[in-house]
């Protein structure tokens, strides 16, 4: 018998096809819809009952901000938390949107999918970056359902809306853009725990606090070093922002995306995948 | 050229060795009936064939080409264990999803054409977690159909399916085969395995004991005489005194698995007062072969 011929498609005709499917299934799942509406919910609830009278004692809490964009970012970058307030902004998306890519994952390799598409002429490098994509595209529609939220919530509470407009919307983008980053830190610590559904929940969520940033900035104080890591940046992209504040935001989680993709690949490539 | 071509192939888990120094050898074309024990490597093997689990040593080549190549694993139609479908979408939703994946532009006339071929068109519109074990199984057949394979691996492709259903998996098989296409199919109902293969492989203990054709098959079968008598007991005790190897089997017949002929074996049993209600020669299949290659007889 002649020698067979055989032609497989190409890198973008294959991560199209896979990102189609990621998109479809994305759209198809309620849990996507139920994580926007938490984006949106959470910030509309902290901003409706912030100064809420206090039914026993009839006392006013003192509200935990002055301005409502405060729910979005902070004036600064504080790698500090001191109160919650600090904490309490658009960087929470970060940690829901990790327990979404958590489930996404997780459902890949309950249901047998992984088998079924690596038996293709998928690779492993098309998989991390197309569940990458679609993580970084759920997660800046969170921001955007939060920023909703935020939005409706604020104009009934009668604080102060005084903003510099362009440092706001810089703030909203560089967070967006931050979302590419997360995703893939989060679809990197799926492969490593890809047999463990919990412990990949439960990594997501520690990483997605921030909580390692936080500590750092304890012991060493708020320094802009930081900002080389996916948390530092978010935290950067504050209600002062300028155009640096993109260009940090853009670089930080192209170079991480990078970084955890590559790493992704390698170990996909070196492990039993099913 | 062989579709398969596996040299001392090893796959280590840890400190169990799943496969030691495998050799396997698929012509294209071929029905292969992997056959082996529960653990023995088969579903390792088409796993590592399949690139869902990596290799520890040895070589595995598809076509002349190296196992891992893209450009084959692109003209591979797999089903190993179940289907990895998604429970909450419709039978028709994932088979859509799976044609994104191969690409395959025509998506919905293929769908349509391997839905068909495994009788499962009416089916489309269930939710697939709605589907009984059978249909999960021709859905996973009619998925690892998709795009026109040039090499199937089906592991345990038949388990769960009623009569019609292997009936119509057996039709599928063949005539996918007559088009040219490489099938390796493990099972452990090996009457059915037996209607359908070319060709097969025995692997034990994560090495291959044996392959051969149908026809070595056929010739490697032993024949014996095989009779029915009012008192299977004594016939046995009779007969045992005579020939090495005596055997009832679960019909209520007597196996003479010794070189012997009716004729004699009728001469005997005359000599000795019985009577003889029915007598005949036949061959031993896949099913007993296998089990006496297991047992060392």
């Amino acid at each position: 018998m002649n020698e067979l011929n055989f032609k497989s498609p190409t890198f973008f005709e294959r991560l199209k096809g896979m990102l189609g499917v990621d998109f479809y299934r994305l759209f198809h799942t309620p849990m996507f819809y139920i994580f926007l509406g938490i984006a949106a919910i959470i910030p509309a609830m902290i901003l409706g009952t912030m100064g809420m009278e206090n039914p026993q004692t009839g006392a006013t809490a003192a509200p935990l901000y002055t301005n409502v964009w405060h729910i979005i970012a902070a004036e600064m970058p504080l790698y500090v938390v001191k109160n919650i307030a600090d904490y309490a902004h658009m960087n929470m998306v970060f940690i829901f949107g990790g327990i979404m890519i958590s489930i996404f994952i997780g459902h890949d390799y309950k249901s047998g999918y992984v088998k079924q598409l690596f038996t293709t002429h998928a690779k492993k490098q098309d998989y991390i970056l197309s569940k990458t994509i679609v993580g970084a595209f759920s997660m800046a529609c969170m921001c955007v359902t939060y920023l909703l939220g935020a939005v409706g919530a604020g104009l009934f509470t009668g604080i102060s809306i005084k903003i510099n407009v362009s440092s706001l919307v810089i703030a909203i983008i560089s967070k967006m853009i931050m979302s590419l980053g997360w995703a893939s830190l989060y679809t990197f610590l799926n492969i490593i725990f890809r047999r463990y559904f919990g412990v990949s929940i439960v990594s997501c969520f520690f990483f997605g606090t921030g909580i390692l940033i936080i500590g750092a900035a304890a012991i060493f104080g708020n320094s802009s070093v930081l900002n080389i890591f996916l948390y530092g940046s978010s935290v950067y992209a504050c209600l002062s922002s300028n155009i640096i504040t993109l260009l940090v935001c853009l670089v930080c989680s192209v170079v991480w995306t990078l970084i955890y993709t590559i790493a992704g690949t390698r170990i996909l490539s070196k492990c039993d995948v099913y | 050229m062989n579709a398969i071509e596996i040299k001392g192939l090893t796959k280590n888990f840890k400190e169990k060795q799943a496969l030691c120094g495998l050799d396997m050898t698929v012509p294209v074309g071929a029905i292969y009936g992997f056959i082996g024990e529960n653990g023995s490597g088969k579903s390792t093997t088409e796993k590592i064939i399949c690139g869902l689990i990596q290799k520890s040593s040895g070589s595995v080549k598809l076509f002349g080409k190296e196992h891992t190549d893209p450009d084959i694993r692109a003209r591979l139609g797999v089903l190993i264990e179940a289907p990895g479908c998604f429970s909450n979408m419709s039978v028709w939703n994932n088979m859509m999803l799976q044609a994104a994946n191969l690409d395959i532009h025509n998506a919905e006339q293929e769908v349509v054409k391997v839905l068909k071929l495994v009788r499962m068109e009416g089916a489309a519109g269930n939710k697939y977690k709605n589907c009984s074990l059978g249909m999960k199984q021709r859905i996973g057949i009619a998925m690892a159909l998709l795009g026109n394979p040039t090499l199937l691996v089906l592991d345990e492709p038949i388990n769960g399916l009623d009569a019609d259903g292997m009936r119509i998996m057996r039709e599928v098989l063949i005539n996918i085969a007559k088009s040219g296409t490489t099938v390796v199919i493990s099972s452990h109902i090996l009457g059915e395995l037996e209607k359908i293969a070319t060709h097969y492989g025995i692997i034990r203990n994560g090495k291959m004991i044996k392959e051969m054709t149908a026809a070595e098959l056929n010739a490697d079968c032993r024949t014996y005489v095989a009779l029915q008598t009012k008192d299977l007991s004594r016939t046995k005790a009779i007969l045992s005194c005579k020939y090495s190897r005596v055997e009832e089997d679960e019909a209520g017949y007597i196996r003479v698995f010794d070189t012997v002929t009716p004729e004699e074996i009728v001469s005997y049993l005359y000599e000795n007062g019985i009577v003889i209600k029915e007598i005949g020669t036949a061959k031993i299949g896949l099913e007993e072969y296998y089990i006496d290659l297991m047992e060392g007889k």
